[in-house]
């Protein structure tokens, strides 16, 4: 299928510095209802891989470290 | 989803890890892998070297009512690190089991206002006649926390011993906070000697204090504090104003008739609904009138109420 | 795509709210039984109440409402066409889930003696119990899990029921939204607790997800249920709720009331006649919006600091805790601005209305083997504690069928084509390198749904919306994926295009207004007793089409007297509702 490259603004941002994924948390990956976060393997960090987000918050409050904020869908700001 | 990072050693391997935070993210997974003895893992891990590990490791044990874990946390109340302690007084508050009132008991006297409190609030549900004498004492306690959790313990155990000292706190204490618990709790008691202090409390400085007292006569319908109530509908918040009508309702006092029917004036509607409402419950014929000018209230809530009431009425009129 | 087979006893579908229940409950019945948990999320933090709930609205305790007042009010609420067996059974057991889950420590609001702190807010009975700190739900559900040892498995999405050789539900099949595996589970009872059909209508922002239900709820429980040749009851009377405007999420009027909040409208005044959460509700609440009189709002800034910093805590912590978050962004304080609300998109729920798969009093769907609880089940106005009833009875109940159906050693027969069929199904979009993406079907199909599905309902409107649909049906076989992630959305659009043609086809077939706007027919706009005082029942014919049959409203077991019957009438506002 054809790729059409299109800028996002994503509504989970992970705060790189904070995020202990690569000491093996999975903790926001495995908390998201529709499974839209991931762990970027190269990085050991926590990214937003589809922008389908309920803005329901277990991934920032369940994260250890406080490295996740979600912010409301823009279309819903 | 694999990650490479979390399946290399296993979760035993990542508990005993040199890292703290990889032995932190093992006993966050802990409750939610296949681990069947992950309680004892969980239970070694309260004496981990890293508070953050301690920290999760109590709160991942919340409602867990096991001997050994139970007997490990208590003492962790005196752990040198605030996470820890503020996590494993939440863990403990979770209890239900009376059995566990043994272990609490010795710390609902320690000296350490924090501890003392966090025992007295783990020591409330369990309902434990000897946490009684422990609690009184701490009604004397100068710190406010502990006063407050004091006073839970004596309202779930609703002995009527501990009247004169509830009386005591709804009416003198110096923070607000408490003198609310303690006029809250007072509605356990079906005697007549509280009333003087919620009628009292209905003069409180503090409006919710006060809404409280209305509400706590309100349960306790001693038809006596009528006359307070009424004076109370005058108070200068409406909310006051609502836990009275309510109140003056449920003991069917048919002397704030006028009061109620002044209420149904007002300009905040959700005062007209509650003296509709206690209008209703009063059953008296004089309120009609003022009533069916209700019923056409701009409100519908009023409107509404104030049909039901003018039913209410006409049946017991009926009956 | 390997296939990954399990064998189970019970096999619970949804660990929200019904299922983690039902699956303690069946195990607790007999600890023998092999009980598995499927999610298509993770267990800890799915369903409706990911983030816990902030209150109950239908809690029937003793001293404060009684079971039968409440099947009266949920039979007014309902226009009368309720099996009331079900509601009474619900309201009989309501204290005792309760006390059940106080005992597993969910954190229900108690006064300072440990008396439940009941808060008044309808007219009739007293059913309101706020949670101000039950954000926990989740975690004490899996304690309960853990400690039964019912066995969970995440992240595999059911796509279709196994039948036996009998017709008998005998598995689910499905696959792994991670791994892409195809997953066939056997089991001798399967219970289906999926949740509302959350993604039919699209929110007016235009955000796929922005949904007022958990978007992993996309209709999945009903589809399944549909070609498992289930009976589905009423689906006409639509999930529409009051919200917050574009956050699209509860506001949330039974957390505020108590405190003196309302629904106002754009002066400041409340305009809601109707008592109780219904259809009727609904059509004032679009009336207003329609009228001068609009936006409609939520009115907090009456009431006192002390007050408003409790709502904050309740509602910014709580069930949808991003509220904060929204409010701030629009730079609305609860001190000083009204909030703006709206009407959500339309969905079904039986959890907020009636829409559902059919079960009696015991959880039964009209197919052997296979129950149904929660949201998508239909007992009307069974919100998050009809859920845990009725997962409950599910869970007992699914266990004592498998002692009696199953004695011995005996298992069901399955045929093997109808997993062939399923697994070529299911691995169609992989298979594609051209095509359409899913997201771009999803958006099409769900702005029809908006377009013509939505009430005011207009008989040519639907019509034209059921072609439109065929015609995206068509378009789904050229779905591609390029990722398990994809093929999950690519199958939910599969279950969205079997939830929008069953609205329409139901919608359609009720030719009556009932149920206020849930479902307003402008072609049939009186209610019409005489014909339609009945169950509408929808289902696959032998033929494999969706057909109607109308059922008897079973005899009531609570009475309800003239005064009460028409209570609801007497209190209906007269204004038509705007035409389209």
């Amino acid at each position: 299928m054809p790729l059409a490259a299109n800028m996002t603004s994503v509504p989970v941002v992970i705060d790189e510095e904070k995020c202990i994924a690569h000491k093996g948390c999975t903790v926001c990956v495995d908390v998201c209802p529709l499974d839209v976060l991931a762990i970027d393997m190269l990085k050991g960090k926590a990214f937003m891989k589809y922008d389908e987000c309920w803005y329901c918050m277990p991934c920032e409050t369940d994260c250890p470290t406080d490295a996740v904020t979600v912010s409301i869908p823009y279309l819903l700001r | 989803m694999s990650n490479p990072f979390s399946e290399s050693g296993g979760l035993r391997a990542r508990l005993a890890d040199p890292d703290a935070e990889v032995r932190r993210v093992a006993v966050l997974d802990l409750p939610y892998g296949d681990e069947e003895d992950y309680i004892a893992l969980l239970t070694v891990a309260l004496a981990d070297k890293s508070a953050a590990v301690r920290a999760e490791a109590a709160h991942a044990l919340e409602g867990v009512e096991e001997q050994e874990v139970v007997a490990a946390l208590v003492p962790m109340l005196k752990d040198s690190d605030e996470a820890v302690r503020q996590a494993v007084a939440d863990t403990l508050a979770e209890l239900k089991e009376p059995r566990w009132g043994a272990l609490l008991l010795g710390m609902a006297e320690d000296s350490e206002p924090g501890v003392q409190a966090a025992a007295l609030r783990a020591l409330r549900a369990l309902k434990v006649d000897a946490a009684f004498e422990p609690a009184m004492h701490a009604t004397a306690s100068a710190d406010a926390a502990v006063r407050r959790e004091a006073v839970g313990v004596l309202a779930y155990l609703r002995k009527p011993a501990a009247l004169p000292t509830l009386t005591r706190i709804a009416t003198q204490d110096t923070e607000a906070d408490v003198r609310k618990v303690a006029v809250g709790a007072l509605g356990y008691a079906d005697v007549d000697e509280v009333i003087p202090a919620l009628e009292a409390a209905l003069k409180d400085s503090a409006w919710l204090v006060r809404e409280e007292a209305a509400h706590t006569l309100g349960k306790n319908k001693r038809i006596s504090a009528a006359g307070k109530l009424t004076e109370a509908m005058q108070d200068e918040y409406w909310q006051v104003r609502v836990a009275s009508a309510r109140a003056l309702g449920k003991m069917r006092a048919v002397q704030a008739l006028t009061v109620l029917i002044d209420a149904l004036g007002h300009t905040v509607s959700n005062l007209r609904k509650e003296a509709a409402i206690a209008l209703g419950e009063l059953g008296d014929a004089r309120a009609l009138p003022a009533l069916e000018v209700a019923a056409n209230d701009a409100d519908p809530d009023v409107r509404k109420l104030s049909r039901i009431a003018l039913g209410r009425i006409a049946t017991a009129q009926g009956a | 795509m390997n296939t990954i087979e399990h064998e189970v006893d019970v096999l619970v579908v949804g660990g929200g709210t019904a299922g983690p229940m039902a699956a303690v409950k069946a195990k607790e019945r007999n600890p023998q039984l092999k009980v598995m948990l499927l999610e298509k999320a993770n267990v800890k933090r799915s369903g409706a109440i990911s983030m816990g709930m902030d209150g109950l609205n239908n809690a029937v305790v003793p001293g404060h409402a009684t079971p039968e007042q409440y099947v009266k009010e949920i039979t007014t609420a309902n226009d009368g066409v309720v099996n009331q067996a079900t509601v009474y059974a619900y309201a009989k057991n309501s204290y005792r889930t309760i006390e059940e889950l106080d005992r597993w420590g969910v954190k229900f609001e108690k006064d300072e003696t440990g008396d439940y702190a009941m808060r008044k807010v309808h007219h009739i009975g007293t059913y309101v119990l706020p949670m101000p700190e039950g954000h926990h739900m989740k975690k004490v559900l899996y304690r309960q899990l853990k400690q039964k040892r019912v066995e969970v498995t995440n992240r595999v999405i059911a796509t279709r029921v196994l039948l036996d050789e009998n017709g008998a539900a005998a598995g689910v099949m499905g696959f792994d939204c991670r791994s892409g595996d195809f997953v066939v589970i056997r089991a001798k009872a399967v219970i289906l607790c999926c949740g509302a059909a959350g993604r039919l209508g699209l929110p007016t922002s235009g955000y796929l997800f922005g949904t007022y239900e958990n978007p992993t709820n996309a209709g999945d429980g009903y589809a399944m249920a549909y070609h498992a040749g289930a009976e589905l009851a009423n689906l006409e009377c639509y999930q529409i709720n009051p919200l917050i405007k574009d956050y699209n999420g509860p506001s949330c009027a039974y957390v505020t009331g108590p405190f003196g909040g309302y629904t106002a409208n754009n002066k400041g005044e409340r305009f809601i006649e109707c008592d109780y959460w219904s259809g009727q509700m609904m059509m004032e609440f679009y009336n207003e919006l329609q009228s001068g009189n609009g936006p409609v709002f939520l009115k907090m800034n009456h009431l006192a600091e002390e007050t408003i910093a409790t709502i904050e805590h309740i509602l910014h912590t709580n069930e949808r805790p991003s509220r904060g978050r929204f409010h701030e962004g629009r730079g609305t304080d609860y001190r000083e601005k009204m909030v703006e609300m709206h009407i959500s998109e339309i969905g079904f729920c039986s959890g907020h209305s009636a829409s559902g798969v059919w079960i009696n009093e015991r959880g039964e769907t009209s197919v052997k083997g296979l129950y149904s609880a929660g949201d998508m089940a239909a007992v009307p106005h069974n919100y998050m504690l009809g859920a845990f009833t009725y997962g409950w009875f599910c869970g007992e109940n699914a266990a004592d069928y498998i002692a009696e159906t199953y004695p011995d050693s005996a298992k069901p027969v399955i045929d093997q084509a109808q997993i062939d069929a399923e697994f070529a199904r299911v691995g169609a979009p992989l298979l594609r390198t051209d095509g359409l993406p899913p997201s771009q079907v999803e958006y099409k199909l769900r702005r029809l749904v908006n377009d013509y599905l939505q009430p005011p309902k207009v008989t040519r409107k639907m019509e034209i919306g059921l072609d439109r649909i065929a015609q995206v049906r068509a378009d789904m076989e050229q779905m591609c994926a390029s990722n398990p992630h994809e093929l999950m959305r690519c199958m939910e659009v599969y279950h969205i295009a079997d939830c929008a043609e069953m609205a329409a086809r139901a919608s359609l077939f009720r030719k009556e207004s009932r149920w206020g706007l849930y479902h307003y027919r402008v072609d049939y706009p009186q209610r019409n007793d005489a014909e339609w005082f009945v169950h509408c029942h929808l289902r696959k014919s032998a033929e494999g089409e969706m057909e109607h049959i109308k059922r008897p409203i079973e005899p009531y077991v609570v009475e309800l007297d003239d005064h009460e019957k028409t209570a609801y009438d007497r209190l209906r506002v007269v204004r038509q509702p705007v035409a389209a």
